[in-house]
């Protein structure tokens, strides 16, 4: 696989969301507006470059059967790490992404990848399989977070077209189900022509 | 690699020890830059929900701490004349959906009346989209209560009966909104020192108001009837 | 003196500085975490198995039975490293690491005892362990009841409150998705897609539970 290949492939062929189908909770917990959906997914990428970077590194020296939890530990440092470097650095993006930050650990997308491929990897490779897969969460929140801005509240990133007249189901929990089988279908539809 | 128990012990043991450790020193390094930005934040917010006014402003700050609560009011002024209150307050009787809601509220007096300046959500932890809205600039909440005189207010959502037009979809955040306004009043007449006795409050926020009590009772008999 | 609103719960709190706030009743933290708040329906944790052990009733009653299990043992550790280790020591800032690393040594642990122990239990619910880890919500769970500052009774009660509305939540679903396997569903629907719409539907049935309680 070519080093762009790599990069592309989390786009559409190996898309998280839609075609591998992982980190299901955080994509639906946060996509009730674009920005959020952007910035979870920005900072998953964060977390996912650094950790895959890693565990690439230290993959000889860690023993089969305590792969996981290594993995794990390694994972839920970095969260950790950036979200106090977020508190004290950049505290407006903290503010509006604060409460996503801790929800990264438990997203399978990260463990996922460090399994599927960067335990297996060299770290140049990792680091972009880390930046591929990181864009296409990137891009599937934000369309999942816009499609459920724009019919439950009217707005799109922010910007009010239709206020007080769209169903705001679409911002509650059903709609975030709605939101992401239907755009799932338009995947298959279009995509794995 | 093939799994001994040693090698098994020895690297789950390092890993995480260099975790905890380089954890540990990022958090001492920022420890203190968290502390003032949230610091300058709180200042800002102090000025922002009160009107704009000319001259160096002068703080005076009185803290209550109420359970592991704190309510801090701060007297602004300005060439010795008090400008108004901003009182930072959490909603102490009602948790939000995620966690308690920490408010700045600022009060003003214009002759007798006491107005709400403004209002600034200092922290939440409510459902982005939803009970977050909150933070949002001309939100309902917010309309429900600036420009509002205090005494006049309900502390509750119309649903329960009280003044504040909860957020769409999100009765239990605006609620602890509700409360957390509640309780800025309550430190702004408790730093003045004008904190209605317990024989005379309500009991249960979101009882239903008693019409005829404000109408038949004159303000000056009760304040005798308190200060007793 | 003026005439308030103010109640008198907030006025107690600034006389002698403490408050008197109704006690959370158990039977409000169990519906509460059962139906309204549902854990997969509402809060979005523990989609992953939600979508991918539900196909067959038995199997989701034997995940959901497993959940449970895992969830009130973890909730009884991570209340106690909470608050006899972490906050003592100053040291909040470490409880991701700590739990998560808490929650996968005690999904081994109860695989080994379990293997020893009661053979046939594992038998049942052996399969299900080491999904467990990877479930956000055993994690999301211990996070948020430490959050909510429950005392140990009232925080195992919650924990095992949540894992039974997942295992009803795993359950209907799955008797749900047993029907659909012999509907004629489009192509670009079959599987997820389809299950997610459904999901949408359960989780529209569950929002009717809005307000049945006081929450916690």
């Amino acid at each position: 696989m070519s080093k762009l290949q790599l990069i592309t492939k989390g786009i559409v062929k190996e898309n998280p969301t839609f075609a591998l189908i992982l980190g299901m909770c955080p994509t639906l917990g946060v996509t009730s507006s674009a920005i959020n959906g952007m910035g979870m997914g920005v900072a998953t990428m964060a977390v996912l470059i650094m950790s895959n970077m890693v565990i690439s590194m230290i993959k000889n020296i860690v023993p089969d059967k305590v792969r996981i939890p290594v993995f794990i530990v390694v994972i839920a440092s970095f969260v950790t790490i950036i979200e106090m470097l977020m508190k004290a650095y950049v505290p407006a993006l903290y503010a509006s992404l604060g409460v996503f930050i801790p929800l990264i650990v438990v997203n399978c997308i990260i463990l996922g990848r460090a399994e599927a491929f960067a335990s297996k990897n060299g770290l140049v490779d990792s680091a972009l399989d880390g930046i591929g897969i990181g864009l296409g969460f990137t891009l599937s929140l934000t369309a999942i977070g816009a499609m459920r801005e724009i019919l439950g509240a009217g707005s799109i990133f922010g910007f009010s077209f239709a206020p007080g007249v769209m169903p705001l189901l679409f911002i509650l929990a059903p709609g975030g189900f709605f939101a992401l089988g239907y755009l799932m279908v338009l995947f298959n539809k279009v995509a794995k022509r | 690699m093939k799994s001994t128990l040693k090698n098994m012990v020895l690297v789950l043991f390092s890993i995480t020890a260099i975790a905890a450790l380089l954890v540990g020193l990022v958090n001492n390094l920022t420890k203190s830059t968290i502390a003032e930005t949230e610091q300058r934040n709180k200042d800002l917010a102090k000025l922002e929900v009160l009107p704009e006014f000319e001259g160096e402003p002068q703080l005076e700050e009185k803290c209550r701490e109420i359970g592991d609560f704190k309510v801090n009011v701060t007297i602004v002024s300005a060439d010795d004349k008090v400008v108004g209150y901003a009182v930072e307050a959490p909603s102490i009787t009602r948790g939000g959906y995620g966690d308690r809601i920490y408010l700045m509220v600022g009060f003003v007096e214009e002759g007798d009346n006491t107005l709400i300046s403004g209002v600034k959500v200092i922290s939440q932890k409510e459902t982005p989209g939803l009970g977050a809205n909150m933070t949002n600039k001309g939100n309902s909440l917010e309309l429900s209560v600036v420009g509002k005189n205090p005494t006049e207010l309900k502390f509750a959502v119309k649903k329960d009966g009280g003044s504040f037009d909860a957020l769409t979809g999100s009765t239990i955040s605006s609620r602890a909104y509700a409360n957390a306004i509640e309780t800025a009043y309550a430190g702004y007449l408790w730093a003045k020192g004008e904190l209605p006795s317990l024989e005379d409050a309500k009991s249960g926020a979101t009882k239903e108001h008693d019409e005829a009590k404000t109408n038949d009772e004159p303000e000056a008999q009760k304040g005798e009837l308190s200060n007793e | 003196m003026v005439e308030t609103n103010i109640s008198k719960e907030v006025i107690q709190g600034f006389v002698d500085g403490t408050i008197s706030v109704e006690a959370i009743t158990l039977f409000a933290v169990v519906i509460g975490a059962i139906f309204v708040n549902n854990v997969v329906l509402s809060q979005f944790l523990g989609i992953c198995p939600f979508l991918g052990v539900s196909s067959k009733v038995d199997t989701s009653l034997g995940m959901g039975m497993a959940v449970t299990f895992v969830m009130a043992l973890s909730s009884i550790v991570t209340w106690a490293l909470q608050r006899y280790i972490l906050v003592p020591f100053g040291i909040e800032y470490m409880q991701t690491i700590v739990f998560i690393l808490v929650i996968a040594a005690l999904v081994q642990m109860v695989e080994i005892v379990l293997k020893k122990v009661s053979p046939s239990l594992y038998q049942a619910l052996g399969i299900f362990l080491p999904l467990i880890t990877t479930n956000c919500a055993v994690l999301g769970v211990a996070i948020i009841a430490v959050q909510k500052d429950f005392d140990l009774l009232t925080s195992v009660i919650y924990s095992v409150s949540i894992a039974i509305g997942f295992a009803i939540a795993l359950v209907l679903f799955a008797g749900i998705r047993e029907r659909l396997e012999t509907e004629d569903v489009p192509q670009a629907m079959r599987g997820v897609p389809i299950a997610l719409i459904t999901a949408g539907l359960l989780a529209m049935a569950f929002m009717g539970f809005a307000n049945v309680v006081q929450l916690p």
